[in-house]
Protein backbone atom coordinates (compact mmCIF):
# COMPACT_ATOMS: atom_id res chain seq x y z
CA UNK A 1 0.00 0.00 0.00
CA UNK A 2 1.39 3.25 -0.92
CA UNK A 3 1.52 6.02 1.08
CA UNK A 4 -1.36 7.41 -0.38
CA UNK A 5 -3.61 5.09 0.29
CA UNK A 6 -2.39 4.71 3.72
CA UNK A 7 -3.38 8.12 4.40
CA UNK A 8 -6.55 7.92 2.98
CA UNK A 9 -7.52 4.66 4.78
CA UNK A 10 -6.47 6.66 8.09
CA UNK A 11 -8.37 9.76 6.82
CA UNK A 12 -11.67 7.81 6.21
CA UNK A 13 -11.27 5.97 9.49
CA UNK A 14 -10.93 9.28 11.54
CA UNK A 15 -13.95 10.34 10.50
CA UNK A 16 -16.29 7.61 10.46
CA UNK A 17 -19.09 8.04 13.18
CA UNK A 18 -21.08 5.63 14.30
CA UNK A 19 -24.62 6.75 12.41
CA UNK A 20 -23.90 8.00 8.79
CA UNK A 21 -26.35 9.12 5.97
CA UNK A 22 -26.90 6.46 3.30
CA UNK A 23 -26.58 7.57 -0.18
CA UNK A 24 -30.51 7.30 -0.78
CA UNK A 25 -30.31 10.38 2.44
CA UNK A 26 -27.90 12.02 0.79
CA UNK A 27 -29.30 12.29 -2.56
CA UNK A 28 -32.61 13.70 -1.19
CA UNK A 29 -31.21 16.13 1.02
CA UNK A 30 -28.48 17.32 -1.82
CA UNK A 31 -30.73 19.80 -3.59
CA UNK A 32 -31.61 21.29 0.22
CA UNK A 33 -28.40 21.67 0.97
CA UNK A 34 -27.16 23.22 -2.30
CA UNK A 35 -29.57 26.03 -2.05
CA UNK A 36 -29.03 26.92 1.46
CA UNK A 37 -25.13 27.03 0.89
CA UNK A 38 -25.61 29.02 -2.59
CA UNK A 39 -27.66 31.56 -0.57
CA UNK A 40 -25.38 32.13 2.31
CA UNK A 41 -27.12 30.06 4.80
CA UNK A 42 -25.73 27.67 6.96
CA UNK A 43 -26.32 24.33 5.50
CA UNK A 44 -24.59 22.12 7.93
CA UNK A 45 -27.16 23.08 10.88
CA UNK A 46 -30.30 22.45 8.80
CA UNK A 47 -28.88 19.28 7.30
CA UNK A 48 -26.56 17.89 9.56
CA UNK A 49 -24.11 14.54 8.78
CA UNK A 50 -24.27 15.48 4.80
CA UNK A 51 -21.10 16.71 4.73
CA UNK A 52 -19.52 13.94 7.03
CA UNK A 53 -20.65 11.67 3.78
CA UNK A 54 -19.41 13.43 1.16
CA UNK A 55 -16.37 12.77 2.95
CA UNK A 56 -16.61 8.88 3.09
CA UNK A 57 -18.11 9.02 -0.36
CA UNK A 58 -16.57 9.89 -3.78
CA UNK A 59 -19.29 9.41 -6.19
CA UNK A 60 -22.03 11.03 -3.88
CA UNK A 61 -19.26 14.39 -3.41
CA UNK A 62 -18.47 14.39 -6.82
CA UNK A 63 -22.52 14.72 -7.92
CA UNK A 64 -23.12 17.22 -5.21
CA UNK A 65 -20.36 19.50 -6.42
CA UNK A 66 -21.58 19.09 -9.88
CA UNK A 67 -25.30 20.35 -8.78
CA UNK A 68 -23.84 23.29 -6.92
CA UNK A 69 -22.29 24.50 -9.67
CA UNK A 70 -25.15 24.35 -11.34
CA UNK A 71 -27.42 26.42 -8.83
CA UNK A 72 -24.31 28.48 -8.46
CA UNK A 73 -24.68 29.48 -12.23
CA UNK A 74 -28.31 29.86 -11.95
CA UNK A 75 -28.71 31.98 -9.21
CA UNK A 76 -26.15 34.19 -10.71
CA UNK A 77 -28.22 34.13 -14.01
CA UNK A 78 -25.32 32.45 -15.66
CA UNK A 79 -26.92 29.22 -16.41
CA UNK A 80 -25.03 27.75 -19.90
CA UNK A 81 -27.62 27.03 -22.78
CA UNK A 82 -27.89 23.84 -24.31
CA UNK A 83 -26.28 25.00 -27.45
CA UNK A 84 -23.19 26.28 -25.80
CA UNK A 85 -22.22 23.36 -24.02
CA UNK A 86 -23.39 21.63 -27.25
CA UNK A 87 -20.85 23.12 -29.13
CA UNK A 88 -18.27 23.20 -26.49
CA UNK A 89 -18.15 19.10 -25.73
CA UNK B 1 -38.71 29.83 -20.25
CA UNK B 2 -41.15 30.29 -17.62
CA UNK B 3 -39.99 31.19 -14.29
CA UNK B 4 -42.04 29.43 -12.24
CA UNK B 5 -42.49 29.01 -8.57
CA UNK B 6 -42.18 25.70 -6.86
CA UNK B 7 -45.72 24.68 -6.98
CA UNK B 8 -46.48 25.58 -10.45
CA UNK B 9 -43.72 23.74 -11.32
CA UNK B 10 -45.61 20.64 -9.52
CA UNK B 11 -49.67 21.63 -10.63
CA UNK B 12 -47.99 22.17 -14.67
CA UNK B 13 -46.47 18.53 -14.57
CA UNK B 14 -49.11 16.78 -13.13
CA UNK B 15 -51.33 17.89 -16.12
CA UNK B 16 -52.40 21.47 -15.23
CA UNK B 17 -52.18 24.17 -17.14
CA UNK B 18 -49.01 24.91 -19.22
CA UNK B 19 -48.09 20.81 -18.81
CA UNK B 20 -46.80 21.00 -22.32
CA UNK B 21 -44.27 24.19 -21.87
CA UNK B 22 -43.42 22.53 -18.19
CA UNK B 23 -42.70 19.18 -19.99
CA UNK B 24 -40.34 21.06 -22.42
CA UNK B 25 -38.90 23.60 -20.19
CA UNK B 26 -37.79 20.40 -17.94
CA UNK B 27 -36.46 18.66 -20.61
CA UNK B 28 -34.03 21.87 -20.87
CA UNK B 29 -32.91 22.02 -17.40
CA UNK B 30 -32.40 18.18 -17.54
CA UNK B 31 -30.28 18.68 -20.68
CA UNK B 32 -28.52 21.43 -19.68
CA UNK B 33 -27.40 19.60 -16.59
CA UNK B 34 -26.15 16.08 -18.35
CA UNK B 35 -24.18 18.29 -21.10
CA UNK B 36 -22.81 20.14 -18.11
CA UNK B 37 -21.86 17.09 -15.82
CA UNK B 38 -20.30 15.11 -19.06
CA UNK B 39 -18.07 18.64 -20.32
CA UNK B 40 -16.87 18.44 -16.72
CA UNK B 41 -16.20 14.87 -16.46
CA UNK B 42 -13.33 14.57 -19.60
CA UNK B 43 -11.84 12.35 -16.80
CA UNK B 44 -14.07 9.55 -17.52
CA UNK B 45 -15.59 10.19 -20.99
CA UNK B 46 -12.40 11.83 -23.11
CA UNK B 47 -11.98 8.90 -24.94
CA UNK B 48 -15.56 9.44 -26.99
CA UNK B 49 -16.22 12.27 -29.77
CA UNK B 50 -18.96 15.45 -28.95
CA UNK B 51 -21.43 13.50 -31.45
CA UNK B 52 -21.02 10.04 -28.94
CA UNK B 53 -20.94 13.31 -26.08
CA UNK B 54 -23.86 14.88 -27.22
CA UNK B 55 -26.39 11.03 -27.79
CA UNK B 56 -24.82 10.09 -24.26
CA UNK B 57 -26.58 13.66 -23.03
CA UNK B 58 -29.91 13.10 -24.44
CA UNK B 59 -30.15 9.30 -23.78
CA UNK B 60 -29.60 10.72 -20.21
CA UNK B 61 -31.86 13.74 -20.24
CA UNK B 62 -34.66 10.75 -20.77
CA UNK B 63 -33.85 8.81 -18.17
CA UNK B 64 -33.93 11.60 -16.09
CA UNK B 65 -37.24 12.87 -17.59
CA UNK B 66 -39.14 9.92 -16.29
CA UNK B 67 -37.32 9.65 -13.13
CA UNK B 68 -38.38 13.29 -12.39
CA UNK B 69 -41.76 12.99 -13.19
CA UNK B 70 -41.86 9.09 -11.35
CA UNK B 71 -41.35 10.82 -8.46
CA UNK B 72 -42.72 13.94 -8.48
CA UNK B 73 -44.75 13.52 -5.50
CA UNK B 74 -41.48 13.06 -3.43
CA UNK B 75 -40.43 16.29 -4.18
CA UNK B 76 -41.02 18.27 -0.58
CA UNK B 77 -40.82 22.04 -1.91
CA UNK B 78 -37.47 22.12 0.51
CA UNK B 79 -35.54 23.16 -2.34
CA UNK B 80 -35.77 24.77 -5.55
CA UNK B 81 -37.36 22.68 -8.13
CA UNK B 82 -34.91 23.30 -10.73
CA UNK B 83 -32.28 21.92 -8.39
CA UNK B 84 -34.03 18.95 -7.24
CA UNK B 85 -34.17 18.43 -11.10
CA UNK B 86 -30.56 19.08 -11.77
CA UNK B 87 -29.94 16.62 -8.63
CA UNK B 88 -31.51 13.71 -10.98
CA UNK B 89 -29.79 14.56 -13.98
CA UNK B 90 -26.31 14.52 -12.77
CA UNK B 91 -26.38 11.78 -11.16
CA UNK B 92 -28.12 9.82 -14.17
CA UNK B 93 -25.05 11.59 -16.46
CA UNK B 94 -21.94 11.19 -14.24
CA UNK B 95 -23.47 7.59 -13.43
CA UNK B 96 -23.19 6.77 -17.58
CA UNK B 97 -19.51 8.98 -17.19
CA UNK B 98 -18.11 6.64 -15.05
CA UNK B 99 -19.62 3.42 -16.53
CA UNK B 100 -18.38 4.73 -19.81
CA UNK B 101 -14.61 5.04 -18.43
CA UNK B 102 -14.58 1.73 -16.06
CA UNK B 103 -16.97 -0.16 -18.34
CA UNK B 104 -14.06 -2.12 -20.41
CA UNK B 105 -11.09 -2.13 -17.18
CA UNK B 106 -10.54 -5.70 -15.41
CA UNK B 107 -10.95 -5.78 -12.14
CA UNK B 108 -12.28 -9.36 -11.64
CA UNK B 109 -8.07 -9.39 -9.61
CA UNK B 110 -9.35 -7.11 -6.81
CA UNK B 111 -14.06 -7.76 -6.95
CA UNK B 112 -12.91 -11.72 -6.77
CA UNK B 113 -9.67 -11.89 -5.16
CA UNK B 114 -9.34 -13.22 -2.04
CA UNK B 115 -5.64 -11.56 -1.31
CA UNK B 116 -5.84 -9.27 1.75
CA UNK B 117 -5.12 -5.56 0.65
CA UNK B 118 -1.18 -5.26 1.04
CA UNK B 119 0.01 -3.16 3.93
CA UNK B 120 3.75 -2.67 3.69
CA UNK B 121 5.80 -1.23 6.40
CA UNK B 122 7.50 1.27 4.50
CA UNK B 123 10.01 4.61 5.34
CA UNK B 124 7.14 7.08 6.83
CA UNK B 125 9.85 9.51 7.00
CA UNK B 126 10.17 9.46 10.97
CA UNK B 127 14.31 9.82 12.40
CA UNK B 128 13.47 9.14 15.75
CA UNK B 129 13.91 5.16 16.05
CA UNK B 130 11.41 5.30 19.25
CA UNK B 131 8.49 7.15 16.73
CA UNK B 132 9.81 4.88 14.03
CA UNK B 133 8.72 1.73 16.09
CA UNK B 134 5.36 3.33 17.01
CA UNK B 135 4.88 3.81 13.23
CA UNK B 136 5.85 0.15 12.48
CA UNK B 137 3.51 -0.62 15.22
CA UNK B 138 0.63 1.53 14.25
CA UNK B 139 0.85 -0.14 10.21
CA UNK B 140 1.00 -3.82 11.96
CA UNK B 141 -2.18 -2.96 13.94
CA UNK B 142 -4.10 -1.89 10.52
CA UNK B 143 -2.63 -4.50 8.61
CA UNK B 144 -3.79 -7.20 11.12
CA UNK B 145 -7.00 -5.00 11.12
CA UNK B 146 -7.69 -5.34 7.88
CA UNK B 147 -7.51 -8.60 7.78
CA UNK B 148 -10.34 -8.98 10.39
CA UNK B 149 -12.43 -7.47 7.49
CA UNK B 150 -14.92 -10.25 5.62
CA UNK B 151 -13.48 -11.14 2.29
CA UNK B 152 -16.22 -8.92 0.69
CA UNK B 153 -15.02 -6.13 2.86
CA UNK B 154 -11.27 -6.19 1.86
CA UNK B 155 -12.54 -6.64 -1.94
CA UNK B 156 -14.63 -3.66 -1.93
CA UNK B 157 -11.90 -1.52 0.79
CA UNK B 158 -9.06 -2.23 -1.66
CA UNK B 159 -11.12 -1.49 -4.68
CA UNK B 160 -12.93 1.87 -3.83
CA UNK B 161 -10.33 3.34 -1.19
CA UNK B 162 -7.02 1.56 -2.23
CA UNK B 163 -7.65 1.88 -6.56
CA UNK B 164 -9.98 4.47 -6.29
CA UNK B 165 -12.65 2.34 -8.80
CA UNK B 166 -16.42 4.77 -8.35
CA UNK B 167 -18.84 2.96 -6.12
CA UNK B 168 -21.37 3.20 -8.99
CA UNK B 169 -18.83 0.34 -10.81
CA UNK B 170 -18.15 -2.18 -7.96
CA UNK B 171 -22.38 -1.88 -7.53
CA UNK B 172 -22.87 -2.72 -11.56
CA UNK B 173 -20.52 -5.81 -10.93
CA UNK B 174 -21.78 -7.37 -8.17
CA UNK B 175 -25.52 -6.37 -9.31
CA UNK B 176 -25.64 -4.43 -6.07
CA UNK B 177 -26.94 -1.24 -4.81
CA UNK B 178 -25.10 2.11 -3.23
CA UNK B 179 -26.67 1.85 -0.06
CA UNK B 180 -25.41 -1.77 0.30
CA UNK B 181 -22.24 -1.18 -0.35
CA UNK B 182 -21.83 2.13 1.09
CA UNK B 183 -23.26 0.31 4.20
CA UNK B 184 -20.73 -2.72 3.78
CA UNK B 185 -18.04 0.03 3.56
CA UNK B 186 -19.08 2.18 6.88
CA UNK B 187 -19.28 -1.25 8.76
CA UNK B 188 -15.55 -2.14 7.88
CA UNK B 189 -14.53 1.43 8.68
CA UNK B 190 -16.52 1.39 11.80
CA UNK B 191 -14.44 -2.30 12.67
CA UNK B 192 -11.14 -0.58 11.80
CA UNK B 193 -11.51 2.48 13.99
CA UNK B 194 -12.85 -0.02 16.92
CA UNK B 195 -9.88 -2.39 16.43
CA UNK B 196 -7.35 0.26 16.32
CA UNK B 197 -8.69 1.25 19.34
CA UNK B 198 -8.87 -1.35 21.37
CA UNK B 199 -5.31 -2.18 20.46
CA UNK B 200 -4.63 0.59 22.21
CA UNK B 201 -4.38 3.25 18.97
CA UNK B 202 -6.56 6.74 19.03
CA UNK B 203 -6.93 6.88 14.82
CA UNK B 204 -5.69 10.28 15.83
CA UNK B 205 -2.91 9.63 17.39
CA UNK B 206 -2.03 7.59 14.05
CA UNK B 207 -2.76 11.17 12.43
CA UNK B 208 -0.11 12.44 14.42
CA UNK B 209 2.61 9.90 14.19
CA UNK B 210 2.47 9.86 10.36
CA UNK B 211 1.75 13.47 10.27
CA UNK B 212 -1.32 13.15 8.35
CA UNK B 213 -3.14 16.22 8.17
CA UNK B 214 -6.67 15.62 9.16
Amino acid sequence: MSMGNFERLLRLAARTEDQELSCTECFDVLPQYVDLEVAGGAPERQVPLFRQHLEQCAVCREEYEMVRELARLEAEGRSPSVDDLRRTL
Amino acid sequence: MVRRTNDEWVTALHGGDGEERALADLRTYVLRAALFSLQRARHYVGHLGSTDLAQLAEDCAQESMTAILQRLDTFRGESHFTTWAYTFAVNTALMAARRERWASVPLDHILDGTETPSLAAGDHGAIDPEKQALQAEAVVAIREGIEQLTVKQQQLLRAVVFEQVPLDEVVRRWGSNRNALYKLLHDARRKLKRDLRARGFDVDEIFDLFAVRA
